[in-house]
C-alpha cells in the first residue's frame, strides 16, 4: 500500500485528538443539558477525529506522500530558527538592536546577500520602523537591556 | 427610507470630516500596497496594522481596517495582470485573462477594466448594504441564544458546503480552529483550560497572532526567494483607456459579478476567494465564444474583479447587522470593534450610529478613491513590483513580529504566531485551507456560551432549538445542506463545487 498525503494528514489528527483527551482529565465533562468545561474541548477533539478517520479512509486518491516537495525545507527552517531566536531576545536587547538582527541575518544567513549591502538595509528599515511605530504612532516599543 | 437616508447623511458628515478621510486614504493605500505584494494577503495586513489603530477612536480604525480589506481587492489585480502572479488568494482568476491581455498590448485597458469593474461592485455592494443591513439589524434583535447557536451551526455547514477542497477536510480545520478556539479560562466555571500555567494562554488564543502566522508566515516559509522570479509587463498609460468594444464586452460581466459576489458575501466562508471563481466560471458558461478565455477575453478580467469586490463589501452584511464573521478578516475587524468598546451586532445602528454610518459613507468615498490610486497611479506601484523578493520578506518577518508583539504586548503571542506559521507550512505542503481554522477559532466561544446559555435557559432540554422558529428554520437549513453534501460525498458526484476545485487546483499550478 503507498503512503499517501491525507493518510499522514489525518494519522497527526487523530493523535492530537488523542493528545486532547490524554490533557483533559481534569476538566469536568458535565452532563449534555448542563455541560461542563471539559464537553465542548472534547466534543470537538472527536468530531476532528472522525473526520480525520474519514480522511483516511477516503485518502487513496490524494497524492503519495514520498511524492511532497520538500525542497524549501531549509528555508523555512532557518527562517523560523532565525525569528525564533529574534523572539527569545526581544525584550532583553530591545527592538532596535532584534529587529536590525532579525532583518541582517535573514538576509546573510537565508539570502547569501552581500553582507554591507544587508546591514546598510536592515540598519534603515529597523530605524524607520522605529521612527513609525515609535515616534509617529507613539507606539510602545520594547527598550531593552541598552535602552534603544 | 427617508430615516436610511438620513442616516446616510449623517455618515457622510462623519466620512468628510478631514481626519476620518485621511485615515480612508491611508487605508486605501495601503490596501492596494498589501493587495499587490504577493505574500502578504488581507488578512495579514490588517492584523499587522490592527496595532496602529489603537490610538485612533473607533470610527476611525474601522474605516483605516476596512479600506485596507477592500483596497487589497483592487491592488491584487494589478500584480495579476503585470506580473501572473496573484497578489491575492481572490485575484487568481485575473491572472489568466488579465495577463493574457498585458501580453497583446492590453495591459492599461486589463488594469482599467479591473478598477472600473471593481469600483461599481464596490458600490453597488455598498448601496445594497445601506439598504439591507439596518432593517437586517433590526430583524436580528430577535435574536437570543439558541438563534445564534443555531445560525453559527448555519454557519459552519454552509462554510463546509461551499468549500472548494472537501467537506470533510474543511470540517477538519473548522473543528481543529473550534479546539484551539477552546483554550483559556472556561467563563462559566473558571476552569483553566490547555493553558500549561502560561497566564497568557487564560485569555486564550488571540486571533491575530494565530491569523498572521498562518496567513503571513506560514505563506513565507512555504515560498522562497528563488521560486518568485517576476517578470513585469510595462502597462503604456497613453493606452489606459479600453476601447468602446472592450466597453461593451466588460458591462454585462461586472453587473454579473457585483450581484453574484455580493450573494457569497455575506455566505460564512472565504467569500471574496470563492466568488471570483465562480464568477469566472459564469461567465465561461454565457460567453459566445468560451474559446477566447485563458487568452485575453475582457469577460474574465471584468467579471472575477467585480465579484471579489462585491463580496468583500457583502460580508460587512452579517458582520454589522449581525456581529458575526464570516470569514477571518471580518472576524479581525469584529476584534478591532470590540477592542476600541464597540460591540458589532443588532445595537450598532442604534447605539453607535455615527461609527456604523460613518463606515458605510466611508466606502462610498474610498470606492472613489481607489479608482483614483489605482489608474493614474499605477506606474508608481509598478515599481514597487520591481523590490526583490528577497528584501521583501525580511520586512513583511520584521513587521509581523512588531504588530502581533504590539497587540498585548506579549512575546507569548509571537511565540503562537511561529507555531503557527509551522502550522500553516504543514497545512500548506497537506493541500489544507486554514481559512475555516481561524473562522473556527474565532466562532468556538460565542458558540459554546450561546449553547450553554441556551441550555440554561431551558433547564437542559435541547428541544428549546425547535420551540423557537427562527432556530428551527436555521437548523432546518444546515440539516438541508448537509445531507446534498453527504450524498454528493457518497455517490461521488461531480457537483459545481467539484468542477470549481478543479479549476482552482488546475489555475494554481
Amino acid at each position: 500500500m503507498i503512503l499517501r498525503t491525507d493518510h499522514v494528514a489525518g494519522a497527526i489528527f487523530v493523535a492530537l485528538g488523542i493528545a486532547v483527551f490524554a490533557l483533559s482529565g481534569d476538566l469536568p465533562f458535565g452532563t449534555l443539558s448542563a455541560p461542563g468545561a471539559g464537553m465542548m474541548p472534547k466534543l470537538t477533539a472527536s468530531l476532528m477525529m472522525v473526520c480525520a478517520a474519514v480522511l483516511i479512509m477516503f485518502g487513496t486518491d490524494s497524492p503519495p506522500f514520498a511524492g511532497l516537495d520538500w525542497s524549501d525545507r531549509w528555508h523555512a527552517v532557518l527562517v523560523v530558527a532565525i525569528t525564533a531566536v529574534a523572539t527569545a531576545s526581544y525584550q532583553r536587547l530591545g527592538f532596535l538592536i532584534t529587529m536590525t538582527l532579525l532583518v541582517f541575518a535573514l538576509l546573510v544567513v537565508v539570502e547569501r546577500a552581500n553582507p554591507l549591502r544587508a546591514g546598510a538595509y536592515s540598519i534603515a528599515l529597523a530605524l524607520s520602523a522605529y521612527w513609525l511605530f515609535g515616534k509617529a504612532l507613539k507606539a510602545p516599543l520594547e527598550r531593552g537591556l541598552f535602552w534603544l | 427610507m427617508d430615516a436610511t437616508f438620513e442616516s446616510l447623511l449623517l455618515g457622510f458628515s462623519v466620512a468628510f470630516r478631514p481626519d476620518v478621510l485621511w485615515y480612508a486614504f491611508l487605508g486605501c493605500l495601503v490596501g492596494t500596497l498589501v493587495g499587490m505584494l504577493p505574500g502578504i494577503g488581507p488578512l495579514a495586513g490588517i492584523s499587522i496594522l490592527l496595532p496602529i489603530t489603537f490610538g485612533l477612536d473607533a470610527t476611525k480604525a474601522i474605516v483605516m481596517l476596512a479600506g485596507i480589506y477592500y483596497g487589497s481587492q483592487y491592488g491584487g489585480s494589478t500584480t495579476s495582470i503585470l506580473l501572473r502572479i496573484p497578489g491575492e488568494a481572490a485575484s487568481v482568476m485575473t491572472c489568466i485573462d488579465g495577463n493574457a491581455m498585458a501580453r497583446k498590448g492590453r495591459a492599461g485597458a486589463a488594469l482599467c477594466i479591473a478598477a472600473v469593474g471593481s469600483f461599481c461592485a464596490g458600490t453597488f455592494g455598498v448601496i445594497v448594504l445601506t439598504l439591507i443591513a439596518p432593517p437586517l439589524a433590526v430583524f436580528a434583535l430577535r435574536f437570543g441564544p439558541p438563534e445564534y447557536t443555531a445560525l453559527l451551526v448555519l454557519g459552519l455547514i454552509f462554510l463546509a458546503y461551499m468549500s472548494t477542497t472537501s467537506l470533510t477536510r474543511t470540517l477538519l480545520m473548522a473543528t481543529f480552529g473550534l479546539l484551539l478556539g477552546t483554550v483559556g479560562i472556561d467563563v462559566m466555571t473558571g476552569h483553566f483550560r490547555y493553558s500549561f500555567n502560561i497566564a497568557e494562554l487564560g485569555d486564550g488564543l488571540g486571533i491575530v497572532p494565530v491569523a498572521v502566522g498562518l496567513f503571513g508566515l506560514g505563506e513565507i516559509l512555504a515560498t522562497p526567494s528563488r521560486q518568485v522570479v517576476g517578470d513585469v509587463v510595462r502597462p503604456r498609460l497613453r493606452e489606459l483607456w479600453p476601447n468602446r468594444e472592450e466597453w461593451r464586452q466588460s458591462v454585462a460581466p461586472i453587473a454579473r459579478g457585483s450581484v453574484l459576489g455580493f450573494l457569497i458575501g455575506i455566505i460564512p466562508g472565504s467569500a471574496h476567494i470563492i466568488s471570483s471563481f465562480l464568477s469566472y466560471a459564469v461567465e465561461r458558461r454565457v460567453a459566445k465564444h468560451p474559446e477566447e478565455f485563458g487568452k485575453g477575453a475582457v469577460a474574465g478580467v471584468a467579471g472575477p474583479e467585480s465579484a471579489n469586490n462585491a463580496a468583500s463589501t457583502g460580508a460587512f452584511v452579517p458582520m454589522l447587522a449581525l456581529g458575526l464573521p464570516t470569514g477571518p478578516v471580518t472576524a479581525v475587524l469584529i476584534a478591532a470593534l470590540l477592542i476600541h468598546g464597540i460591540p458589532p451586532g443588532p445595537t450598532l445602528v442604534n447605539d453607535h450610529p455615527t461609527v456604523f454610518w460613518g463606515f458605510v459613507a466611508s466606502m462610498y468615498v474610498g470606492n472613489l478613491m481607489l479608482l483614483a490610486l489605482n489608474l493614474p497611479l499605477v506606474g508608481v506601484f509598478v515599481n514597487l513590483l520591481r523590490i526583490p523578493y528577497a528584501y521583501l520578506y525580511p520586512l513583511i518577518i520584521m513587521f509581523c513580529v512588531i504588530g502581533v508583539y504590539e497587540v498585548n504586548h506579549s512575546v507569548v503571542d509571537v511565540w503562537i504566531m511561529l507555531i503557527m506559521g509551522v502550522v500553516g507550512y504543514g497545512l500548506k505542503k497537506f493541500g489544507f485551507d486554514p481559512a475555516p481554522l481561524v473562522l473556527g477559532l474565532v466562532i468556538a466561544p460565542i458558540f459554546e456560551m450561546s449553547l450553554r446559555q441556551s441550555l440554561i435557559m431551558s433547564n437542559g432540554n435541547y428541544l428549546i432549538f425547535l420551540q423557537r422558529p427562527i432556530a428551527l428554520v436555521l437548523l432546518a437549513v444546515s440539516l438541508g445542506l448537509l445531507l446534498m453534501a453527504i450524498v454528493s460525498f457518497l455517490l461521488r458526484r461531480r457537483d459545481w463545487r467539484a468542477k470549481l476545485a478543479e479549476a482552482e487546483a488546475a489555475e494554481s499550478k
